[in-house]
């Protein structure tokens, strides 16, 4: 729930009220991970916008170097959770019953 | 991440601020021999008009924002009068010979170009020190 609760505050700013109670079918983890990667591809939307509008003179430079840098820790932390979660999967898939 | 990003905002909205400077310096220096603007008038130095302004995150909204941003509030004119010059074969010079050149003094430009540079550079500093933090908080996930 833990876990949750910080991944939902990450990928959505604020946590919803929906998210901190109990996890309905379909919901919790799976939800938060899609929100995760949803803030991923936003974060490289911006990443392209501010780059296109550097390029095209209506933007500053270090707008868009931050704007890269922000969409490449997102995309880092989201490699993390999944690393995370994938190594908690083969650690139960090992475990001799 | 979202204490981290209002940090980067904070520092991203001093950057442009400091960039303005430079700007607003630049062009007081590239004028300060044109006794002619768009209005008429001689050139005016310009100075540029700077304020607090809270970044605009989820903390700020709740009334706990820590990180507090910087605008640009204006661009006015400096108030002082235009040096007078003894010059009776300029184009521009009044019935006395005298004419009016920019309250434009180079060196203090130069002064205020030199401190946007350093502001920036220091700004840029932070940025790339919040960054680092934040790649080394994900370090704690490898292993």
């Amino acid at each position: 729930m833990a876990i949750e609760q910080l991944i939902a505050g990450v990928a959505g700013g604020a946590a919803p009220p929906a998210a901190t109670g109990r996890p309905a079918a379909g919901q919790g983890f799976e939800q938060s991970l899609g929100r995760l990667v949803t803030s991923v591809e936003g974060t490289n939307a911006d990443a392209n916008q501010a780059v296109s509008r550097m390029l095209d003179g209506s933007g500053d430079v270090h707008d868009a170097m931050i704007a890269l840098q922000r969409a490449d820790l997102t995309l880092q932390f989201t490699v993390q959770v999944r690393n995370k979660l994938v190594q908690a999967y083969q650690d139960i898939m090992r475990m001799p019953v | 991440m979202s204490t981290l990003n209002a940090a980067i905002d904070a520092s991203a909205s001093a950057l442009a601020a400091e960039r303005a400077r430079i700007e607003v310096a630049v062009s007081n220096l590239a004028n300060a021999e044109s006794t002619r603007a768009p209005d008429g008038r001689p050139y005016r130095r310009r100075d540029v008009v700077l304020s607090a302004t809270p970044v605009e995150t989820f903390d700020a909204v709740l009334g706990r924002a820590g990180a507090i941003g910087v605008a640009v509030a204006g661009i006015v004119e400096d108030r002082a009068p235009a040096r007078q010059r003894y010059e009776p074969s300029h184009p521009d010079a009044d019935a006395e010979g005298f004419v009016s050149v920019p309250n434009v003094d180079p060196a203090e430009e130069m002064v205020d170009m030199v401190s946007a540079a350093r502001a920036y550079q220091a700004n840029l500093t932070a940025i790339s020190l919040v960054r680092d933090l934040l790649q080394r908080a994900l370090e704690l996930g490898r292993g």
